[in-house]
């Protein structure tokens, strides 16, 4: 791909800083959607976590595994060799050449932002990355679908399921995120 | 043939959350805390040219499109149970991959909650699909059909107002 890169590097954040400007990267990610959609079909994340549970439980217990109808339709044939998740497979794949590539890679565990609201202490992010990551796919398959498959893809093709759960997500987001980081009463 | 198209496809999604920090926690909090709107201003960028692309592809009917279906209350539920996920976690399930692979290592966990979660769900799904899935059916509908109107119509003037409204958002990053 071909966008103009400027370095942005903010300081502030000891997160991964950005290489792409919100414009550059937005213009990235439409692409891919497009592209997509072009040879393939619309771009989806969260049905793969059900595929790689479906497939790993089947290989360990294949009886409790063919006992879930959800588990059996969704990951069909219990096999990964699919063009869906090799799809969702790639995704660390780029990010880590795209890491190494800009010398980005860089390891912490506790977050700027949550480090100067909950403190240092690492056990207490992991714990509660692992509870978010548990809503956010409990969640996403509630509604059949994520930031990708519904945000990005869905309202591209001005799905009115993916409208709802996207005003729905953002709304129940910054209600969390603004209580959680003590922002409402003050400016 | 369609596993290295997907494999290459969702690198190329992968490089670029990666590259445009979409990935960064601190990016995606200041966001949810409405303190600097980047990453909002990349998302509706995304949106934008999204609705734009695949409408002029859908004009020349060369899109595949797969439009999900539409079920209240279900999908409400489920945006409020992500939301709070994507506060608390800081990711979405595909940026937890993202910033799994550059190497932090709360989004591994991340990424294990979410598989844990997954597979609840699926075990509950009997359940719940009767809760959930009972009433306010009603297809995949999208809203140029409700309005009768071709894609396209819509699509390009609302992903101009889309990139527009990118444009003027407040954000940190200048530019």
């Amino acid at each position: 791909m071909t966008h103009k890169t400027q370095s942005l590097r903010d300081t502030r954040h000891k997160d991964t800083s950005p290489v792409l400007v919100w414009w550059a990267g937005g213009l990235a990610i439409g692409v891919v959607l497009i592209l997509a959609v072009a040879l393939v079909q619309p771009i989806g994340v969260s049905a793969q976590y059900v595929v790689l549970d479906g497939v790993l439980l089947h290989h360990v217990l294949p009886d409790v595994a063919s006992g879930s109808p959800y588990l059996a339709k969704t990951a069909q044939g219990w096999t990964l060799a699919t063009y869906e998740f090799f799809f969702v497979l790639g995704i660390p794949l780029g990010a880590l050449m795209a890491a190494m590539a800009t010398s980005r890679f860089a390891t912490r565990v506790v977050p700027t932002e949550w480090n100067q609201r909950f403190g240092s202490n690492p056990g207490n992010r992991l714990v509660w990355s692992f509870v978010g990551g548990f809503l956010l796919l409990f969640g996403a398959r509630v509604g059949g679908g994520c930031t990708s498959g519904h945000m990005i893809s869905g309202v591209s093709q001005l799905a009115v399921s993916s409208l709802v759960f996207s005003l729905a997500l953002f709304a129940s987001a910054i209600v969390t995120a603004r209580w959680m980081y003590g922002d409402w009463g003050k400016r | 043939m369609m596993l290295w198209l997907g494999l290459m496809l969702g690198a190329a999604f992968g490089a670029a959350l990666q590259l445009s920090g979409a990935s960064s926690h601190t990016a995606i909090i200041r966001a949810l805390r409405l303190k600097d709107l980047t990453i909002i201003k990349l998302i509706m960028t995304a949106i934008g040219v999204g609705l734009i692309g695949v409408h002029l592809l859908d004009l020349s009917g060369w899109a595949n499109m797969k439009v999900k279906d539409l079920y209240l209350p279900g999908l409400i539920v489920a945006g409020l149970i992500f939301g709070v996920g994507f506060a608390v976690s800081g990711y979405c399930p595909g940026t937890a991959l993202v910033a799994a692979a550059e190497g932090k290592p709360d989004a591994w966990v991340t990424v294990l909650g979410g598989m844990i979660g997954a597979l609840v769900f699926a075990f509950m799904f009997p359940d719940l699909e009767t809760l959930l899935f009972s009433f306010g059916q009603y297809g995949p509908v999208t809203i140029h059909e409700l309005l009768g109107i071709q894609g396209a119509l819509l699509a390009l003037p609302l992903g101009g107002f889309c990139l527009w409204l990118a444009a003027k958002l407040p954000g940190s990053g200048g530019a």
